[in-house]
């Protein structure tokens, strides 16, 4: 764009500069219009903007301070938790907008044939009116790991019991050392049996509540010719008893699936316990046997996802925070699409073009700048992130989820006042803004 | 003065019942997963409300959504407790205040900037213009510290003034950006018709273009409103207790104050809730206008 | 121009917004404000001082609740005085912080940390109340009130004290594993093992609140080295990387080093905050055997589970390791009084504080402990809150919370220091002697910045 002689689209041309009397009021006036905007611009954001880039070569206090070069920079670049803050933040970056623009084109084009859309519409924009740090509060509730409490982990937990359901007795441990957890959870006796051998599979860990019902005291069986015998009990008694030993007041395990296995290793037999917990594999061949507990009565039900734990506190923070954003970017995108010419998708269509096809070659590429404001927008806004942080993050995980404005916040104003490293984070977040800002302008530009 | 024609939309062509029908039908599965969907989505929500209802021995040790079979759990107790905090009704007021106050600033000086943009001539408007569309991307990290050394300079430290001034500040480049592009789509020549009647430019700006540019203006307000409604980061850096602010205050080692904080946190939701729904219509105008032409 | 009938859809709109916005303001002012517009009685009531006093505190809601009771016999004394209480939850160290660089700070606040105190007098910031040191002499010990001195000044009063010694346990899980209340380490040990087996974890680890794991490590520390090479510690005299600290961690380890034995597992741990791990080893059926937590879990449990004292849960003093004169020494934490201000209304404000009465009003409101000299034990609620209180009154000895006299942001801030680490040791409890060399570079720093 050349200098003075600028076009704008609709009428008005700005006139070369008029000698006239009326022109020069008209300066007055467009001056006196615009004053308190240059007000309030120039002392709330031009001003600060050049304050802050200075500030940020200085140190801690004051106004300036002591300088200190490039220091704060190198703070920011080697201190882990502010380099945690970038990396996350360039995931954020990288995720949000093309998540928020992806869900919200998709129900953009899901509502447009559907009647109701309105209020579909107003249901997914609704989270834009909820404050970021609420959402953070209400998804802080939903992540809960403990699958009692969270609902996304009890949603997991039945989707998970659906395929690998949990074994009756998920916390049990070996009483005595004979007793041994092989790999994958399940336990065998050490000692080989021989037919008339009694084995003796004492376990721990077990809360009363927790035994199957009708449980009675256990009994260790006598031997018996031609048959292995034995028991599976809570072998615990107030005081904790003598492990490997049943005594009175400890009881036995019914219906636990007890495994014979041959000396290869292959399960031969299988039987249940009594509610006393007695076994009895009743026709034993002559031979070396174990005995053992399979895998699947030691499983453990589903603990739950640690949403709210180091690795997926981001990925957490992301979801929730695209819930908020998916509604504003299927507003503007239905928006869009319904100021679409149709003509151009009928041609199309009668020119053999599939629905897919017409999607990808005719309708995305028509979207195009009601997507980039979208992305656009987005970009900004990711890069501002701070209160859905602070809210839904508990304190163990602050430093995972870190990101750079709460690294600012934390930095300027959280005890430390540590305004050059501040400064020095701010300047960061603007320089990784300026692309956006650049986007945007020749965007604009383009539409004068 | 000359009448606007407003634009009408035209209404689709009627169809015939079966037609009607016959397209339902078709779309079932469509519609059935927009359903869930939709409800999908309001989880959330609803899991904070039923949280705020639910005493909290209960909340700690068992999920929400048990209210469904025991709805006997639920009491407003907590919600009673709320309203009996001391500073509540304070941080609500002050939180009102500098939401309306700023969104007013942001209207008024926005319109009179976008005008001028639109309408006036000046050297350099365009250029200038770009300047402030520029400044869109300043994020308000870079004025934190230089204002907070400024008010408590001036001695507006932690005064709801300064907070308003700052929210409008930053809600300026974008609100002259919107009433700009919606001005310049008023047809020229009601605005040279009334120059030429004599009309000055204060005359025609409020007797026309406001009026005019009512729906964009609106979207606008709204849009601040909310915003400015729903801020933490802000308010909390200068001091200033609203009703967010009030609510992260809650936050506490000794007494888990989720009985506190849920509550307090759906309530504060019902003010911008109310917003919204009053005023849907002007969110899809405002965000239309000036990204879709 | 907008046809009509759209403007009046506008205008209902409007009036719409404008009704929920009056509701709401409404209702909250129809419960909400102020509670200490107290009627004057037949006891002599000072109306001759009056003005306003902004006090900034920790205490929020049950607690808030029962400050406001203090304010309001506060003000049957001095009924003039109109007493702001604003609950700025934990973060009032940050707060304060911004508040005092702002200019702005309230007249009277209470903070948790005496380290903050220190900071805060040698910035300047504080006004020294030795207007009330007269008051103070009479009703505590000297001790006691040597906690709130600075270089010799007095600075600050500890009004609400914590014995932060104590260990709660679940007496049906107990009874169920057939264990007695641990009064020795080994006996701790020996008793997690046996509850274990028995079926349910032995610890409940508030672990997403980090200063509760430094509490257990500041309780196993005094009573491994008592509270002479304690104090030492707490005022960086001795460093972090040093063998009794070692030893001190290897002992914590075997509390926190079996992920089985911890309500939750060690990662379930970390996202529990206080008091939810309360909340859980009370609940029905229990998820853990004990929280070895100070006296302020009993008023958690009081007031969010449904176990009742004796029956259901009860306290005993944190196990003895070493055997001498410290063996049962008290840690507490508490609520110290400062002022940024001074002028005849806080003057009041902060002596009535120092009083008996005062105390007595919180103290029968049970989560309150009070180093009042003669106050007789049965001012507190119930038999729990008497034994876990007893020990402070007219306390001769004690030390204070060892994280909470730390510079903040080696002390006192989330994620970072003390607490930071303590949670990082959580998830790897073999790995003491990094961990050390953090708490020791963290705290070098924070002492070199005075922060």
């Amino acid at each position: 764009m050349s200098g003075a002689s600028v076009t704008a689209e609709p009428p008005p041309k700005a006139a070369p500069p008029e000698p006239s009397e009326q022109g020069r009021s008209r300066y007055r006036t467009g001056a006196l219009f615009l004053a308190p905007a240059f007000f309030l611009l120039g002392i709330w954001l031009v001003y600060p903007t050049i304050y802050t880039i200075i500030r940020s070569f200085f140190g801690q206090s004051g106004y300036l301070g002591t300088w200190v070069g490039t220091e704060n920079y190198r703070t920011l670049f080697t201190t882990s938790t502010l380099v945690t803050a970038i990396k996350n933040s360039a995931i954020w970056v990288a995720v949000v907008p093309a998540f928020v623009a992806a869900i919200g084109l998709i129900f953009a084009v899901l509502i447009e044939r559907v009647r109701w859309s309105v209020a579909f519409k107003t249901v997914v924009f609704l989270p834009m009116a909820i404050s970021a740090f609420a959402t953070g509060v209400t998804w802080r509730i939903m992540y809960q790991q403990d699958p009692n409490v969270g609902a996304i982990n009890a949603l997991s937990r039945s989707v998970h019991g659906a395929f690998s359901p949990a074994g009756v007795l998920p916390s049990a441990a070996p009483s005595t050392t004979s007793l041994q957890q092989a790999h994958g959870g399940a336990m065998v006796l050490k000692t080989p049996l021989h037919p008339g051998g009694v084995a003796l599979l004492g376990l721990t860990g077990i809360a009363p509540q927790d035994l199957p019902k009708g449980a009675q005291q256990a009994v260790k069986p006598a031997a018996k010719s031609g048959a292995i015998v034995g028991t599976v009990w809570r072998d615990f008694k107030p005081g904790g008893g003598k492990p490997g030993v049943v005594e009175r007041g400890e009881l036995g395990i019914p219906g636990v699936t007890v495994e014979l296995k041959g000396s290869s290793g292959k399960v031969l037999q299988t039987t249940s316990t009594d509610l006393n917990g007695t076994f009895d594999f009743a026709t034993v061949p002559a031979g070396t046997y174990n005995a053992g507990i399979g895998a699947a009565t030691f499983a453990h039900p589903f603990g739950g996802y640690s949403w709210l734990g180091p690795k997926l506190i981001t990925p957490s923070l992301l979801i929730a925070y695209i819930w908020i954003w998916a509604g504003f970017s299927m507003v503007v995108l239905a928006a869009g699409l319904s100021a679409m010419p149709r003509d151009v998708l009928e041609a199309a269509r009668t020119d053999g073009a599939t629905e897919w096809q017409v999607f990808r070659r005719v309708t995305v590429p028509l979207l195009a700048p009601v997507l980039s404001v979208v992305f656009i927008t987005m970009i900004i806004n990711v890069l501002k992130v701070f209160d859905i942080v602070i809210a839904l993050a508990p304190d163990s995980v602050q430093s995972n989820a870190n990101v750079i404005a709460l690294a600012m916040w934390r930095t300027a104003f959280s005890g430390n006042n540590d305004f050059g490293g501040g400064s020095a984070i701010a300047v960061f977040l603007f320089l990784l803004v300026i692309p956006v800002l650049l986007l945007n302008i020749r965007r604009f530009r383009r539409e004068i | 003065m000359a009448a606007v024609a407003e634009s009408v939309r035209v209404p689709p062509p009627r169809e015939s019942t079966a037609a009607k029908i016959g397209r339902t039908v078709a779309k079932s599965p469509l519609q059935i997963l927009l359903v869930v969907i939709g409800l999908l989505w309001l989880v959330p929500t609803i899991g904070l409300f039923i949280t705020s209802i639910l005493p909290r021995s209960e909340i700690t040790t068992t999920g929400w959504w048990r209210v469904f079979a025991h709805p006997s759990l639920a009491t407003f107790s907590n919600y009673s407790t709320l309203f009996h905090q001391a500073g509540l009704t304070s941080a609500l007021e002050t939180t009102a205040i500098i939401a309306v106050g700023n969104t007013a600033l942001v209207v008024v000086v926005g319109a009179l900037a976008g005008y001028a943009f639109a309408w006036l001539e000046f050297p350099g408007r365009d250029w200038i213009f770009v300047g402030v569309i520029a400044l869109l991307v300043v994020p308000l990290q870079m004025a934190l510290i230089p204002m907070f050394r400024l008010y408590n300079t001036l001695g507006i430290g932690g005064t709801t003034l300064s907070v308003i001034l700052f929210h409008a500040a930053f809600g300026l480049p974008f609100a002259i950006f919107l009433l700009r592009n919606f001005f310049i789509g008023i047809p020229k020549d009601i605005l040279e018709s009334a120059r030429i009647d004599g009309a000055n430019e204060f005359w025609i700006f409020l007797r026309l273009i406001l009026p005019l540019g009512l729906p964009a203006i609106a979207s606008l307000a709204i849009f601040q409103f909310l915003w400015t409604w729903n801020d933490l980061l802000v308010s909390l850096t200068f001091s200033v207790t609203t009703l967010n602010v009030w609510i992260f205050d809650q936050f506490r080692q000794f007494s888990q104050s989720i009985d506190i904080i849920a509550p307090a946190s759906f309530f504060s939701l019902l003010v911008p809730l109310a917003v919204f729904f009053a005023f849907q219509r002007y969110f899809v105008e405002g965000l239309l206008a000036g990204s879709v032409k | 121009m907008r046809g009509s009938r759209a403007s009046r859809a506008r205008a209902a709109r409007l009036t719409a917004v404008a009704a929920v916005l009056a509701a709401v303001l409404a209702v909250a002012a129809g419960c909400g404000g102020s509670s200490n517009g107290s009627k004057t009685t037949t006891t002599s009531a000072n109306t001759s001082v009056s003005g306003s006093v902004k006090f900034w505190g920790i205490w929020s809601a049950a607690e808030q609740t029962a400050f406001q009771k203090v304010i309001a016999g506060f003000n049957k004394q001095y009924p003039n005085v109109h007493v702001s209480y604003t609950s700025k939850g934990d973060n009032i160290p940050t707060i304060l912080a911004t508040a005092i660089a702002g200019g702005s700070p309230p007249d009277v606040a209470d903070v948790a940390q005496p380290g903050l105190v220190k900071q805060l007098v040698q910035q300047g910031n504080l006004k020294p109340i030795t207007y009330a040191q007269s008051t103070i002499n009479a009703n505590f010990s000297p001790a006691w009130a040597h906690l709130g001195e600075v270089n010799g000044k007095l600075y600050a009063i500890l009004f609400k004290a914590s014995n932060k010694s104590t260990l709660w346990y679940n007496v049906p899980v107990f009874k169920q594993a057939g264990v007695a209340a641990p009064t020795t380490w080994s006996q701790l040990l020996s008793d997690a093992k046996t509850i274990k087996a028995s079926g349910t974890p032995a610890y409940s680890l508030c672990a997403s609140s980090g200063w509760t794991l430094s509490d257990i490590f500041e309780n196993i520390y005094l009573r491994l080295w008592g509270s002479a090479k304690y104090d030492q510690l707490s005022t960086h005299q001795i460093k972090w990387t040093e063998p009794s600290v070692t030893k001190a961690m290897q002992y914590m380890a075997k509390i926190i080093g079996d992920s089985s034995n911890i309500t939750g597992g060690t990662s379930g741990a970390l996202q529990t905050d206080f008091p939810t791990c309360v909340d859980k080893a009370f609940a029905n059926p229990p998820a853990g055997g004990m929280v070895l937590q100070g006296d302020f879990v009993g008023l958690e449990i009081l007031t969010a589970t449904k176990a009742k004292a004796g029956t259901g849960f009860n306290v005993v003093p944190f196990p003895a390791i070493t055997a001498g004169p410290d063996a049962q020494a008290v840690e507490t934490g508490g609520d110290l009084i400062i002022t940024f201000k001074d002028s005849p209304a806080i003057e009041a404000f902060v002596k009535y504080l120092a009083t008996p009465q005062a105390a007595a009003i919180w103290a029968r409101l049970g989560g309150f402990g009070t180093g009042v000299r003669n106050m007789p034990a049965s001012v507190y609620p119930d038999a729990i809150t008497r034994t876990t209180e007893a020990p402070l009154l007219g306390a001769k000895s004690v030390v204070f919370d060892l994280s909470d006299n730390q510079p903040a942001s080696f002390g006192a801030t989330t994620g970072q220091g003390i607490w930071g680490l303590f949670q990082k040791f959580l998830q790897n409890p073999s790995n003491t002697s990094s961990i050390q060399q953090q708490l020791e570079s963290s705290a070098t720093a924070a002492y070199k910045s005075g922060k």
